[in-house]
């Protein structure tokens, strides 16, 4: 671990750090884009730079006459936060090597947040670039499973089943039709040096991902689910219960790979919970309980099994 | 520390490579760049000088010309000397880009090696990427040889880079036809060119650590119009520093430059106004006119026309008698950029000339001498009748039966 | 706790005119220079007016969570949790709610882990002595699902 990332034993050591990300942003009560950039910003005294691609997260922290952010922080649009921040590490080499910084040996950090539509689907090459290029910075994914910020418009990281309002489930339509893309994998392909699954309500194993991000060289990829309580339906205080579900249902299942090829789970639930025990607590699933959909509810259980079994096997063979 | 070039007094270097000198010689810190045809030399340029030594900086190739700006917006946010270059397509592709780095007030130096855009696909030169972002909020010019590219870029530097001003800047130059053609250069040396663009001053960056700042934020319905007045003002405040970066550029190396470049129009009753190379194939027949048929030929170039010189294009042509405004885009339907922006300066006077569109050149077609005698035979037949003795718009140069219209 | 008295409600501030506006948008965090935010407590910040830690959110809220001290056992869960940076912890110690600054989500009380809970949502109007008066007791096991 690099020298600079705070050594963190528990959370009450967590809670000591001095928050970077103000209230009174517009985020939704109970989101959970903003939990996972304050573990983000608490979990290192370093300075850092942050991008963001618009979205829910840029939309709600600097609007003009606020901002919710306490270091440097740049939005450009919808798809170049990649960029935008390879940009500014790519100044921060130049400037440093010329001479010409304020304080050169500030030891800092470059993030780009983005949420699954721009970073699955707009703002794909912008991160593939990056990442390809070698780029020292930490993506983070602050994934909803939808385009949020819009409404609720589907998008590659969308589930199967999933009633969005471009994919609507109807009379004769259960939604959604294809399972998400898998892009930690495409990420892991790229040759990035860490990617990661991360869900906040598991705050240590969240935790321990973002210092691991943080202190790695070269491009890392970081994909955090994010229980969305507008656009999945359920109530905002059930947001970290409906995270809970999530990673112990194993539909998102938390792991890391190292180096393209040494994956780690993380997370072994003690209890596996079924699958439509995560899926009936949200409104967008509900239609699939109706009996002429029960085989998209058993589709998810085997997807979820497969996932599962896939992501084992890969651990044991190390490859 | 740089390896500094012992140049000539005269080089012999081509549109693309005297631009890439110049950003080599303003030390440019960061270069995001995407390869497009007739540009990449630009960037080539940079790249091999930095594996050489010779400058000392950041070449980040991405991957795609959107990519490039957007790292381009980064990189100068993070407060450093940032340029790039592409053409048509790239152009196109980094539209979004562009009002994005004027609207953030970043001072980037685009080099735009003018190209036809597609549909049909086409690589030579013609200005419909140029007129793609005339709304863009940059600030523009236009070099209409290899000498022009070189100091324009450098000047580019300056003008935009200056806290009062805080604008992107591109210099555009005529695709293959400055780009690829080899010409005298005078250069600067290493040390006179960056000693006029200066060091690069850094204002409001992200880098410096002690005053975090967000850029980039988003503006409703009740702060979006005053931020935007606030751009247009500042590039219309940036005419009497471009005036003096003129000035100074001319004190250092003798080579003046106006922001309406006038050629024998002090008693002009006909003239053409046109951009890029044609400009100076204009000069050449304008002499021709008056020393062969006796036509008071002049001929007109906007040098800066972003901010648009209103006021000097009026005043230039306060005598002028019948114009021909000369537009290589291909014009979708409607007149000319050039057409339309002159009638409308040149209405708000007493003169009223007889003005005519001719588009021309369109994907690289050639405009010859010839051409241009009968748009001045023409123009002159105009000014002594009083009348447009053809339609308003005509295509010059074009195989098939004669395509005009307006009237 | 923290309530300001008289709340910078989002869309109150003045309107400034074209000459006014900052360039490029451009907002500061803080006034003047700062070495690092990250060594600073939020109250030792030399906050911007543009920075949203100075407005409020606080008529977002119908509901709001109210915060027993003697309950507590500190253990963070809902510091960590909270999406508004609404729970002040200092020194390992939980001080309060920032009500400028929460919105009334919940999910404070439901990741609090003691019995009975530390936190509890009630009516945005009621009073805090009479809130802490009426708190629930302990649930014995008959009782929790």
């Amino acid at each position: 671990m690099s020298s600079t990332i705070k050594k963190i034993k528990n959370l009450k050591e967590l809670s000591t750090a001095n928050d970077r990300f103000e209230g009174a942003h517009l985020l939704c009560p109970g989101c959970a884009h903003s939990i996972i950039v304050r573990e983000l910003m608490n979990c290192t005294d370093d300075n850092l730079v942050i991008s963001s691609n618009t979205g829910c997260l840029e939309v709600s922290t600097a609007v003009y006459p606020y901002t919710s952010w306490d270091t440097s922080w740049i939005h450009i649009g919808f798809e170049n936060a990649a960029t935008s921040i390879t940009g500014a590490e790519a100044m921060h080499k130049a400037r440093k090597r010329k001479g010409t910084l304020k304080d050169p040996d500030a030891p800092v950090k470059f993030v780009a947040f983005g949420g699954d539509g721009s970073t699955y689907d707009i703002g794909f090459q912008f991160l593939s670039g990056a990442v390809e290029r070698g780029h020292d910075f930490t993506y983070i994914c602050l994934d909803n499973e939808v385009y949020a910020n819009t409404g609720g418009q589907r998008s590659s990281a969308t589930p199967i089943g999933s009633s969005t309002t471009t994919s609507p489930a109807g009379r004769i339509s259960y939604g959604e039709k294809k399972m998400k893309k898998d892009l930690v994998a495409i990420m892991a392909a790229h040759g990035a040096p860490y990617v990661a699954q991360m869900s906040p309500n598991k705050w240590k194993d969240m935790l321990k991902k973002m210092q691991t991000a943080l202190a790695t060289e070269g491009p890392v990829y970081l994909n955090a689910i994010s229980a969305c309580t507008t656009e999945w339906k359920f109530d905002p205080k059930d947001t970290i219960a409906v995270s809970d579900l999530a990673t112990d249902s194993l539909v998102f299942p938390l792991y890391e790979i190292i180096n393209g090829t040494e994956l780690n789970i993380t997370y072994r639930p003690k209890n596996v919970v079924p699958v439509k025990d995560y899926l009936g607590v949200q409104g967008r699933f509900k239609h699939l309980f109706r009996p002429e959909f029960a085989h998209i509810l058993e589709e998810w259980q085997k997807n979820v099994d497969a996932q599962w079994e896939y992501l084992q096997r890969r651990e044991e063979a190390r490859v | 520390m740089v390896e500094k070039m012992d140049l000539q007094e005269v080089e012999v270097w081509d549109g693309n490579f005297a631009a890439a000198q110049a950003l080599r010689q303003a030390q440019v810190d960061v270069v995001a760049a995407y390869p497009i045809t007739p540009s990449t030399p630009i960037v080539e340029g940079y790249a091999k000088f930095l594996a050489d030594g010779y400058v000392e900086g950041e070449f980040v190739m991405v991957e795609s010309e959107h990519a490039a700006m957007s790292g381009c917006i980064g990189a100068a946010a993070s407060g450093g000397r940032v340029a790039t270059a592409t053409s048509s397509q790239g152009f196109a592709l980094m539209a979004e880009v562009l009002y994005q780095a004027s609207g953030m007030r970043l001072p980037i130096v685009l080099t735009v090696v003018n190209r036809a855009l597609a549909s049909p696909l086409n690589v030579r030169g013609d200005h419909s990427d140029m007129y793609l972002g005339r709304d863009s909020g940059w600030i523009q010019m236009d070099a209409f040889n290899a000498q022009e590219a070189y100091d324009l870029t450098l000047m580019a530097f300056k003008i935009g880079e200056n806290h009062s001003v805080r604008l992107p800047v591109m210099v555009h130059q005529d695709g293959f036809i400055t780009s690829h053609t080899a010409q005298n250069i005078n250069p600067m040396t290493d040390d006179d060119a960056y000693a006029f663009v200066g060091k690069f001053e850094p204002v409001s960056e992200m880098l410096d650590f002690s005053q975090p700042v967000t850029y980039g934020a988003q503006t409703e319905e009740d702060w979006h119009y005053e931020h935007k007045a606030k751009q247009h003002k500042a590039i219309l405040d940036s005419r009497p520093f471009v005036d003096k970066v003129f000035e100074e550029f001319k004190k250092k190396t003798g080579r003046e430059y106006k922001r309406v470049e006038t050629y024998m129009m002090e008693d002009a009753e006909v003239a053409v106004i046109a951009l890029g190379t044609t400009v100076e194939t204009a000069r050449l027949v304008a002499k021709i006119m008056r020393e062969e048929e006796g036509i008071k030929a002049g001929v007109v170039a906007p040098r800066v026309f972003r901010p648009f010189p209103f006021d000097n294009v009026r005043d230039t042509f306060k005598n002028v008698k019948a114009i021909g405004c000369m537009d290589r885009s291909s014009p979708g339907g409607a007149l000319g950029a050039l057409f339309n922006e002159v009638s409308a300066a040149i209405y708000t006077g007493d003169n009223k000339p007889i003005i005519t569109n001719y588009i021309y050149g369109l994907g690289g077609r050639d405009l010859t001498v010839e051409s241009l005698k009968e748009i001045y035979r023409e123009l002159a037949l105009n000014a002594k009748s009083g009348k447009q003795n053809g339609k308003i718009q005509q295509f010059i140069g074009l195989r098939g039966p004669k395509l005009e219209y307006f009237e | 706790m923290r309530q300001s008295e008289n709340p910078k409600f989002l869309g109150t501030e003045e309107r400034l005119g074209w000459d006014e506006v900052s360039q490029a948008t451009l907002l500061h965090s803080f006034n003047g220079e700062v070495e690092n935010a990250s060594f600073l407590k939020q109250e030792e910040r030399d906050y911007a007016v543009t920075n949203s830690y100075t407005a409020s959110v606080a008529d977002w809220r119908i509901i709001k969570p109210i915060y027993n001290r003697d309950i507590c056992i500190d253990c963070q869960f809902c510091w960590v949790f909270c999406p508004d940076t609404s729970i002040i912890s200092r020194d390992k110690i939980m001080i309060g709610i920032d009500f400028d600054h929460c919105k009334g989500c919940g999910i404070c009380v439901e990741v609090c882990p003691t019995n009975p809970k530390s936190l509890l949502m009630f009516d945005e109007r009621k009073e805090i002595e009479e809130a802490l008066e009426e708190w629930p007791a302990k649930k014995t096991d008959s009782e929790e699902e």
